[in-house]
């Protein structure tokens, strides 16, 4: 197994009524191929914090990180977010098809030079993700949550990112929702990819690893 | 007794005193009603002489002193002016973007002001104050309001569309690509404005400009050219204004990372 992304030393505050808040307090982190690493932690502990240092989201945040073994100084920051994807807590669907919404990415000029997802893909991913009964045409924001999460993942993993950083995946979701976010993972775990996976009512069986983040530390609570 | 003078009858000191009556029944209507709008009647009605009269005095002195650097002045004050009201209007705006509410109020005051006298009116001296001060307080006052909307919209939108920028900035997205809705929204909601007062003037109102003109002795036919010319001033300066405005301003909300700074992330400061 080789190590993808690298945090060392991730350090952030947030404004607080009293002043700022240490969320952060040197955070060391290896996420390598293969695995799914389950965060842990009290509500706001700064898991999502946490999410948004990694994928370079978070404004302030001291540190360093890498990803392949390439210091993120040296890689820009679109062609970061192009590798290491993060799918906020709360699934956003844009007005348009969900045909139109899979292919969001496509749209910016960070993927000009890569083809759309054709139709043919798009109906297979759905119906991988158990949405054979939506159509293509669909407006998107007639989607259940349910749905809408599931595509919201559909959309970022169509992308073929490295590392994958999900926040609280399954929050809202139905059982059988949640077991095909489960099932999705693992899928991207086992070819290869690195997932951290925030998660606060149900646990991950399948998870390589378990930490948590506590008084803004980290700290490894189990590992498979 | 009122007399006529040049096309324009004049106004004599009693008659003009004579007019406050008609505040004098607003302001018993509001005691009768128990509006408690007494107070407000009378400080506005001693601001309307004051400031009026403070106006006729100086446009009297700069039209017989006028120079270019005198004119040029009073139209720097007038956006200087009005960059202040426009930020005071957009309270979801971020601090200091005094600078770019000027440099916006500036572009579109002078470009449209002097494109006007210049090239539609044909005034003989560049800086002739009679015709490039009103139509200089026309372009920014009215370009003012559809700034300030369009300014208010945008970051009020920007905050509506953080978790959507969030999603959008995570899948790679520019700052331009990230807020180009909210700017499309801001944009629109300062123009709409002005194109329905284009929709309904001379239909559901007389304009004030040209209600001047004739009251002032004009053929009624020229006073509408020049109403024309100032309906289409206006519009024009307003699409310049909000859009060097909002193009200036939207990247105050986001990092040099492209990081939208949602209301979580900014602390004390806005």
């Amino acid at each position: 197994m080789t190590t993808l992304l690298e945090a060392r030393g991730l350090t952030a505050d947030r404004p607080g009524d009293e002043g700022p808040v240490r969320v952060l307090d040197s955070v060391d982190l290896a996420l390598e191929s293969g695995t799914l690493t389950e965060l842990v932690g009290p509500s706001g502990a700064g898991k999502t914090t946490l999410l948004l240092a990694l994928a370079r989201l978070l404004p302030d945040a001291r540190g360093s990180l890498a990803l392949d073994g390439v210091p993120a100084e040296e890689i820009d920051i679109p062609a970061w977010r192009m590798r290491v994807a993060l799918l906020p807590q709360r699934p956003t669907m844009f007005a348009g098809t969900v045909a139109e919404n899979l292919r969001v990415p496509w749209r910016l000029g960070v993927r000009s030079a890569e083809s759309p997802p054709d139709d043919t893909a798009l109906r297979e991913a759905l119906d991988r993700a158990g949405l054979s009964g939506v159509a293509l045409e669909r407006g998107a924001t007639r989607l259940s949550v349910g749905q809408a999460a599931r595509v919201a993942l559909l959309r970022v993993l169509l992308t073929r990112p490295r590392v994958l950083l999900l926040d609280e995946p399954d929050a809202s979701l139905d059982d059988a929702s949640a077991e095909q976010v489960r099932r999705f993972t693992a899928e991207f775990v086992s070819g290869g990819g690195a997932a951290v996976r925030v998660s606060h009512a149900r646990s991950d069986d399948a998870a390589d690893r378990r930490v948590r983040l506590t008084g803004g530390r980290l700290e490894e609570v189990g590992r498979a | 007794m009122p007399e006529a003078t040049a096309g324009v009858i004049a106004i004599g000191w009693w008659e003009l005193a004579l007019a406050t009556v008609f505040v004098v029944v607003s302001g018993a209507l509001s005691l009768a009603m128990g509006l408690g709008l007494g107070k407000d009647l009378v400080v506005a009605t001693i601001r309307t002489y004051v400031q009026l009269f403070a106006l006729g005095f100086v446009l009297r002195w700069v039209f017989e002193n006028q120079t270019g650097p005198i004119v040029l002045a009073l139209l720097l004050v007038m956006v200087l002016a009005a960059a202040r009201v426009v930020l005071k209007r957009a309270p979801s705006a971020p601090r200091g973007l005094f600078g770019n509410a000027a440099l916006a109020m500036a572009l579109t005051g002078f470009t449209v002001t002097f494109a006007v006298t210049a090239l539609i009116v044909r005034v003989p001296v560049w800086y002739q104050a009679q015709y490039v001060l009103p139509i200089g307080g026309m372009v920014i006052g009215n370009s003012m309001t559809g700034i300030a909307l369009a300014i208010e919209r945008l970051f009020a939108d920007l905050d509506a569309r953080s978790g959507e920028m969030l999603t959008l900035t995570a899948l790679g997205a520019t700052t331009w690509e990230a807020a180009h809705p909210s700017i499309k929204t801001a944009l629109t909601a300062g123009l709409v404005p002005t194109i329905n007062s284009m929709a309904a003037v001379g239909v559901v109102f007389i304009p004030g400009m040209m209600t001047g003109q004739i009251l002032a002795g004009a053929d009624p036919l020229e006073a509408t050219k020049y109403q024309i010319v100032v309906m289409l001033m206006i519009s024009a300066a307003t699409a310049i204004g909000a859009i060097v405005a909002v193009l200036l301003m939207y990247r105050h909300r986001f990092t040099a990372e492209g990081v939208y700074l949602e209301q979580g992330l900014r602390g004390g400061a806005s």
